[in-house]
């Protein structure tokens, strides 16, 4: 039997659940190469993530989707093998993660798009927290979660 | 004949002239786009007051003259050549002082960019998605 084809909402929050689950793996290679305040900042927001994905399965799962499974590994984007590298891997993590986010907004409406962003606020504020840590500026960016 | 009149209708209501183009200033977009010329404006006179503040402002402000040119593009609306004065006054007093009444207005901004893409049509909920995000970290930054 073949499956539904999932709407345009659907797709959007499927993407942002696999970006959800690369970031929660992510970020087990990150703290252990901090000190003790980023550990902390490091599980705070591997927590956000999780809590995240879990809502998306739930919502998914009860909308009678598909819901992809989380993977064993993810391919990160450079080693991690230092203090720097795991800052620097943190704030990647945190602006991909946004961007999935960004893209769910105008293919939601309501509660969900209020949730979208809400995701895409927070993934911009631990990537502007990481870049305070990591020492870069500006802190900010202009346009969180848009590409290039 | 009919289809003839019809046209000739079409075309006497202006269909393809500048009469019928939007009103920049009606759409429900202004009052953000408005709002990200006056949070420049603050910053800009907060780092004309105090130079020291300027490499953690200067980057905020730009961040708010890229969003007023997006929402502008967006609007069709024409930016004003010159900057606006913000009401309520301008932020002064010590650094402390000045960034205690940026981060508020940022807070408010952030609100209000919210609100916005709670309620936008899809075409523009993730610009209006990424100026909310933009202004909440804006207030991060400025702790």
């Amino acid at each position: 039997m073949t499956q539904p084809t999932p709407s345009a909402a659907d797709a959007a929050l499927i993407a942002a659940l696999t970006a959800e689950y690369a970031a929660v793996y992510a970020y087990g290679s990150i703290g252990v190469h901090l000190p003790a305040a980023g550990q902390r900042a490091a599980r705070a927001a591997e927590a956000a993530h999780r809590s995240r994905r879990d809502a998306l399965v739930l919502q998914l799962s009860n909308a009678g989707g598909s819901v992809p499974a989380d993977r064993a590994g993810y391919a990160l984007p450079f080693p991690v093998i230092d203090q720097a590298s795991a800052v620097r891997l943190a704030i990647e993590v945190e602006e991909r993660t946004g961007a999935f986010w960004r893209a769910a907004l105008p293919v939601t409406t309501g509660g969900e798009r209020s949730r979208a962003l809400a995701a895409l606020t927070d993934c911009a504020l631990r990537a502007t927290r990481w870049r305070r840590t990591a020492g870069v500026t500006p802190l900010t960016v202009p346009f969180p979660g848009r590409p290039g | 004949m009919a289809l003839g009149g019809t046209a000739a209708a079409v075309t006497g209501c202006g269909l393809f002239g500048r009469e019928d183009a939007p009103d920049p200033a009606a759409d429900p977009l202004a009052p953000l786009l408005a709002g990200a010329l006056e949070l420049a404006a603050r910053h800009r006179i907060a780092v004309d007051g105090d130079p020291t503040l300027s490499d953690r402002l200067s980057p905020i402000a730009e961040a708010h003259r890229a969003h007023a040119a997006e929402l502008a593009r967006l609007t069709g609306a024409t930016p004003s050549p010159t900057p606006p004065t913000p009401t309520g006054g301008v932020p002064t007093g010590d650094a402390t002082a000045v960034l205690t009444t940026l981060r508020e207005a940022e807070r408010q901004g952030r609100e209000a960019a919210d609100q916005a893409c709670a309620q936008a049509p899809a075409e523009r909920a993730a610009l209006l998605g990424s100026i909310a995000a933009a202004r909440a970290t804006h207030v991060e930054a400025l702790k």
